[in-house]
């Protein structure tokens, strides 16, 4: 993590995942309702960075293709290693040759999710094999003040979104008691879900900034008074009690390192245009 | 007043697991708030020297289970073992030296986590076969309706002090009470499995890490603030969650002292008393030779609430 040591790039393969769901179709909600939950992997349609993350009504749904690896040691290196904003192109099936971007890392067993042009998700089909040109981990950029640790973001990706010396633009900033599924998991891989449900008055929309109290992400993902961690929204809400819209960590520091601007109205964060898929 | 149950209707199925092991990788370290390293025992096999009653801190320790930690080698069965076992079911070891003593269930954590005498774990290892009697889900309280019971014993609500208040609460005495801020890994996960960690107790460690939680015992009764855990974990103010301490020391960040859930409900069903003594020690596991080797411990050494509906 030492300022100006190059990147690396490494180009690893992920396939696109098939959703799973075990011998019952039904989840229960907070609310002790069972539901069957869609959305919660796999390729997703109609959803891109820009919507609310309550705008359908589905599970930890996500704008794009999840990736994943057949052999467990390579998936969780696909995750770990790649970034927010790294470059991806569709190697089998219909939509060969197509271009994408990552968008966002899931936890647990480790998923990939990348972004693709509307015409080529709709080509796509699990099982697909994609190359992710991953890059990011172990960059910083000079201007990082030293007790900041940046994670899980494209070095070129860094350069135009709303961030540098001084200033974090966000659209909000939300208090440590809302950090939910990710708490105490290693933040190189896990999102951290927020537990905001449609009725709690915050909106977010996929590809935001958002900021986290008193939460220190450099490693595992915990409480530290007077911290604050900025992730970007990478899926969208879950009717699950303890889960929700959930950011991929890329910036975590003390409070007086890390500034952040919330800008509930006007706030742009990871949009396609930033990633090159208009 | 006790608080009315269905306990009369519940059914026991007998439930076998054996002392499980502690896993590891080949890389060794886990990484701790400050980023480090560590290599430390706690979890699985059996863990010596802490019990009910006992703090739940200042061990050199990573997720410390007191007592043997037991899972059931077949999948599909293990996961009835830990969905089904409840805190104050009697587990009976039924293989080497100790067969035929009998502890308690404290908890869940990935394992069902047993406590027994001193002497009693001093003589039990990994691959010792266990029984463990498993009575309480599906436990209700008649007269609370908007709370829910889970991974409790009859026998452990009936030893409970507090009831059923003449204003219609459920009173129930706690050792801890605990912010939203400390809710840490387990949050999201089904609220018959595992536990939830308690951040903000790293004793040794930063003032900026801390939320008062470093007298935690083990066997503690805790109430987690704005906690809904009827139908999973999560953050919902206004709610009251009520678990019990069954595991300690994490050094691992985002990980801390853990309560497994026993009731959950809106705030206003609970009338909270502050009560040092609200611990499992003080009904299941106290007494002399609980805690030190030496003579006087009985194979049958159960304490008064064993003697309620969960035999």
């Amino acid at each position: 993590m030492t300022a100006g040591l190059a990147a690396v790039t490494v180009n690893l393969l992920g396939t696109v995942e098939h959703p799973e769901l075990g011998d019952s179709p039904y989840r229960v909600d907070a609310d002790g309702v069972p539901y069957v939950p869609v959305g919660d992997g796999g390729i997703v349609l109609g959803l891109d960075l820009g919507d609310s993350v309550f705008a359908v009504h589905a599970d930890h749904a996500a704008p794009g293709a999840c990736l994943v690896h057949q052999a467990e040691a390579a998936r969780h290196a696909l995750t770990l290693y790649s970034c927010i904003g790294n470059a991806a192109q569709v190697r089998t099936g219909a939509a060969a040759g197509a271009s994408g971007a990552v968008i966002g890392k899931r936890g647990e067993n480790g998923r990939v999710i990348v972004g693709f042009r509307a015409g080529d998700l709709t080509r796509l089909r699990p099982g697909d094999q994609v190359s992710v040109r991953t890059r990011g981990q172990g960059f910083r950029p000079g201007w990082l003040p030293p007790a900041v640790t940046v994670m899980n973001i494209d070095p070129d990706l860094l350069a135009v979104l709303p961030v540098g010396p001084g200033h974090v633009a966000v659209r909000l900033e939300l208090p440590a008691r809302l950090a939910g599924s990710g708490l105490g998991r290693p933040a190189a891989s896990w999102d951290l879900d927020l537990q905001l449900g449609p009725g709690d008055g915050a909106d977010l929309r996929l590809g935001d900034l958002v900021a986290i109290s008193d939460i220190d992400a450099r490693y595992n993902m915990g409480y530290r008074r007077d911290w604050v961690s900025v992730g970007i929204v990478v899926h969208g809400a879950s009717p699950l009690p303890g889960h929700g819209p959930g950011i991929t960590p890329i910036l975590t520091g003390p409070r007086g390192e890390l500034t952040v601007r919330p800008d509930p109205d006007g706030h742009a964060g990871l949009t396609a245009a930033l990633l090159k898929l208009q | 007043m006790k608080a009315a149950t269905n306990a009369a209707r519940l059914v026991s199925q007998v439930l076998t697991g054996e002392v499980w092991p502690a896993l590891a990788d080949r890389h060794g370290y886990r990484v701790g708030p400050d980023g480090q390293p560590f290599v430390l025992p706690g979890m699985g096999g059996v863990t010596l020297g802490v019990h009910c009653g006992d703090p739940a801190t200042g061990y050199a320790a990573d997720h410390l289970e007191p007592g043997a930690s037991i899972r059931h080698a077949d999948p599909a069965a293990n996961m009835a073992v830990q969905f089904l076992s409840c805190v104050g079911n009697q587990v009976r070891v039924d293989s080497g030296p100790a067969a035929g003593a009998v502890g308690h269930v404290i908890g869940q954590h990935a394992y069902v986590l047993a406590d027994f005498a001193e002497p009693v774990a001093a003589s039990l290892t990994t691959g010792d076969a266990v029984t463990i009697t498993a009575t309480g889900q599906g436990l209700r309280l008649s007269d609370h309706h908007q709370i829910v019971v889970k991974n409790c014993s009859p026998g452990l609500i009936e030893a409970m002090p507090g009831g059923t208040r003449p204003d219609g609460r459920l009173e129930v005495h706690v050792a801890a009470r605990v912010p939203a801020e400390a809710i840490g890994a387990g949050v999201g996960m089904i609220s018959e499995y595992a536990n939830t960690d308690l951040m903000g107790a790293y004793e040794g460690l930063g003032d900026d890490l801390s939320l008062g939680l470093e007298s935690l015992r083990v066997g503690d009764i805790v109430a987690l603030a704005d906690q809904d855990h009827r139908y999973g974990r999560g953050y919902r103010p206004g709610y009251l969650t009520i678990g019990v301490i069954s595991t300690g020391q994490c050094l691992l960040f985002g990980h801390g002292p853990g309560p497994s859930t026993l009731l959950s409900g809106p705030a206003g069903a609970f009338h909270l008393v502050d009560d040092a003594d609200a611990n499992l020690a003080s009904w299941y596991h106290g007494g002399a030779g609980w805690h030190h080797h030496g003579a006087g411990w009985s194979r049958q050494d159960n304490s008064a609430a064993d003697h309620g509906a969960d035999r």
